[in-house]
Order: structure tokens, then sequence, then C-alpha cells
């Protein structure tokens, strides 16, 4: 009966919500920074080759994940205030 | 009067074990940022201070934890509470002479679980908190740290693999700015509520507040401040090993071992779980490291970390138990607390004067 105590002992719904969230929020923040980064540096070779419209797309795309990078923090220190 | 003194001590000694937890964890939160070069050494530890001081009033969901769930507070007297603070700033100091990051948290907890068990045996120590809330969350948080960074290291090369190294480094030095805060709030979140959650376990049993109640905001104050004191004050030793001895780390494998810490400290501090940022932000820079190349990793350096971990609750617990004993010598009241803590002070000065004569810091060699 070993199992049942142990699953009666640890609070198996917050601890799977923690993983879930450390996870989700890690990951999530490191690729849409990254997706940032890859914008920038599109944006920057683009207006080398002097292709303004798709330079203009790539600086988009890295201004929105800026955004949403932004956002994803402002969130988890609301939520962190929240309790 | 005599358990006035008590609290008093119990209240000194907990600052002074806050004061030490940040000169000796944070310089874990900052190692990242200055061994790739994205903040100079001080500013990224003034921002940590500011950031650990900030981080310290935003949650109290852990002190809840440390003051509740782990041993019996109806059996506590501030003696114990005197004595489990004194084992764990004792361990350390002995982690911080040899320059190991070990887990100030743990040692905590280890020192008053130890001198509460010594007081009153083992059914005094909450089993459900302290596997549920401590044990459990202290493998999981370093291991779930190690994968998110080793996934999210993956991830980001294979995003900006083919962009110009000199744009990529760059965005992520920047990008460390913030995940270096986030990491230096997290800790000041995690860490310093559990100074608050003991001199609130102390209140209680002094019978200054009532069971279950949480920490009065002098003490959320005072627990911040001196947290970001102690971050400021250094670390340096332990900024060495964590930030070059690991791994040599890119901007990016910087960015993601910090990134990773702060979710999982921040996700774990949302629910209460007591967590070692030493241990979370070493699980992410191992991952980081790992990912990229497992040769990377220095294992031997590594392994002596893990070894740290593993013996910090039960070496805090042990001398906790035998400070406990100590103090018990003298009786009851507040005599027993005083020589400890003239004893605790003349050990500490003998630690700083031999390390001043010493000049270069003991090194711990990687195996």
């Amino acid at each position: 009966m070993a199992i049942p105590v142990l699953a009666e002992i640890v609070e198996t719904k917050d601890l799977v919500q923690t993983v879930v969230f450390a996870f989700v929020a890690g990951v999530g923040v490191t690729l849409i920074f990254s997706v940032a980064i890859w914008g920038a540096a599109r944006f920057t070779d683009l207006t080398l080759e002097e292709r303004r419209v798709a330079a203009v797309a790539a600086a988009g795309v890295a201004g929105l994940a800026l955004l949403a990078v932004a956002a994803a923090v402002v969130i988890g220190v609301i939520v962190m205030t929240s309790k | 009067m005599s358990s006035d003194v008590i609290l008093v001590l119990v209240i000194g000694a907990a600052l002074a074990f806050d004061f030490t937890n940040g000169f000796h964890d944070t310089a874990n939160v900052v190692a990242t940022s200055i061994s790739t070069g994205a903040a100079r050494p001080q500013v990224a530890i003034a921002a940590a201070s500011l950031l650990n001081f900030a981080g310290a009033f935003i949650s109290i969901t852990v002190a809840a934890t440390v003051a509740n769930d782990v041993v019996d507070a109806a059996v506590i007297t501030p003696t114990i509470v005197f004595a489990g603070l004194i084992g764990a700033i004792a361990w350390n100091l002995v982690t911080w002479y040899f320059g190991l990051p070990s887990s100030s948290s743990h040692a905590l907890i280890g020192g008053v679980v130890g001198s509460a068990v010594a007081a009153s045996g083992f059914q005094v120590v909450i089993a459900e908190g302290l596997l549920g809330k401590v044990l459990i969350p202290a493998v999981i948080a370093p291991l779930l740290a190690f994968v998110s960074a080793g996934a999210s290291i993956g991830l980001a090369y294979r995003v900006v693999g083919r962009q110009r190294p000199g744009i990529v480094s760059r965005g992520f030095k920047y990008g460390q700015v913030v995940s270096g805060g986030m990491l230096a709030l997290a800790h000041g979140t995690n860490d310093a509520q559990k100074t608050m959650g003991v001199i609130t376990l102390a209140l209680i049993a002094n019978g200054s507040l009532a069971a279950g109640a949480d920490p009065p905001t002098w003490v959320i104050a005072a627990s911040a401040l001196a947290i970001a004191g102690g971050t400021y004050s250094g670390g340096w030793r332990i900024i060495k090993t964590t930030g070059t001895r690991i791994i040599k780390m890119d901007a990016a494998q910087g960015f993601t071992s910090q990134g990773a810490g702060a979710a999982v400290i921040l996700a774990s501090t949302h629910f209460g779980f007591p967590l070692s940022t030493t241990h979370v932000i070493n699980g992410g820079v191992m991952g980081a490291g790992a990912a990229k190349r497992l040769s990377a990793v220095r294992w031997g350096v590594a392994r002596n970390i893990v070894v740290a971990w593993v013996l910090t609750l039960p070496a805090a617990a042990l001398i906790g138990a035998v400070v406990y004993g100590v103090t018990n010598l003298f009786g009851s009241g507040a005599v027993g607390p005083v020589v400890v803590t003239v004893g605790a002070l003349a050990a500490i000065g003998a630690a700083f004067a031999r390390r001043a004569q010493r000049g270069a810091p003991v090194t711990v060699q990687s195996g």
C-alpha cells in the first residue's frame, strides 16, 4: 500500500501544475525570444540586401515576439502576486 | 523576560542567516550573466540585490509552508528555532569556506528539523509536509530545470543557428538582463520567505502570534533587507564555481539556464514549495551545457556539487541537534542561547580571519 500513501502525502496536483507551468514558461519564453532574435538578424541581413518589404516583415516578427516575451514576464509576476 | 531575550536572539540569528543566504546563494543568480559578459559584476550584483529585495514582497506562500507544514508549531520553542538556525548558519559557512554551492534553504529546514527532533523526538516532524513540500520538490526542481534548459537551448539553436553569431550573441546578452533579473526576483521571493517563515514560527512559539498567522509586515521588510544586503556583500567564490567551472557558457546558454531556473522557482513559489535557488540554477546550467555537448559539462565539479546537496539536510540537522543539546546544558532560560551566540560569533570571526590570512580561497578540486 506504499503507492496510495505516497500519493496522499504528495500534493500531486500542485506538483504536476508546477512542472507543467515551469516547463511551458521556460521553454516557451526561450522559443519566442529566439524568434525575436531571428527576426532582428533577418532584418539586418534583408536591409543590407535592400529587400525592404521582407525586412519590415522580419522586424514585425521580432517586435511581436518581444511583446509576447514582455507579456509573459508581466503575467508571470501578476500570477505570483495573486495568491 | 527570558523568552523575550531568546526571541530577540532568534530574530537576530534568522536575519543573520538571511544575510548569509544572500551572501552564499545569490552569487549563483548572477554567475551566468557575469561569465557570458552580459553584465559587469558590480552592476549584476547591485541589480540582483535590488530585485531580491523586491521579490521578498511578492508572496508569502513559502513562509506559510516553513512556519506551519514542516514541524509541529505547537511543540516548538524559540530555543529550538534558535538551535536550528545556528545549525543552518554553520553549514552555510562551512560550504562557503570550501567554495561549495550547497542549499541554504535545505540547511535551514534541516537545522530546524534536527533541533526539533533533538528536543521532542521524531513525532514533532510533519512527515507529509517535509516529504511532499520539501524533499520531493527538492529532487524534482533541479531535474526540471535541467530538462527545461536542455530543451530550451536545443530549440534556440534550431531557430537562430543559421544567423550571424554576433547578432545572436548580442541578442541573448540583452535577454540575460531580463532573465537574470527574473532569476534574482525569484530568488528573493523564495529564499527570503524561508527566513520570514522561521521568524513567524518563533513568534508563534513565543505566543506573540496566533498559530497559522501570516508573517507581519516588519518581518517581511527585515527579511528583504537582510537578503538584499547579503547579496550585495559577497559570493565571489561561488560565482567562479557556477559560472565557469561547470561549463563554459555562451550567451544563449546563459539566457536559457536563467530563464528555466526563474520559471521553476517562480512556479514552485506560487504553490508554496521552498526550493534552493542554487540547486535549480545549477540544474539549469548543466542542462544548457549537456544539451550542446555532454563533454562540455565538467562532471567532476557537478559531482562535488551533488554531494554537497545530498549532505546539506542531514549535516545541518545534525549540527542543529548538537547545538540544541549544548543550549540545553544551560537549562531552559536565555543563558544557553547567549553562550551559543557568543561561541558562534567567535567561530565566524576566526573563519573570516583565517580566510583573510590565507589570501587566495580554498578551491574544490574537480576530480
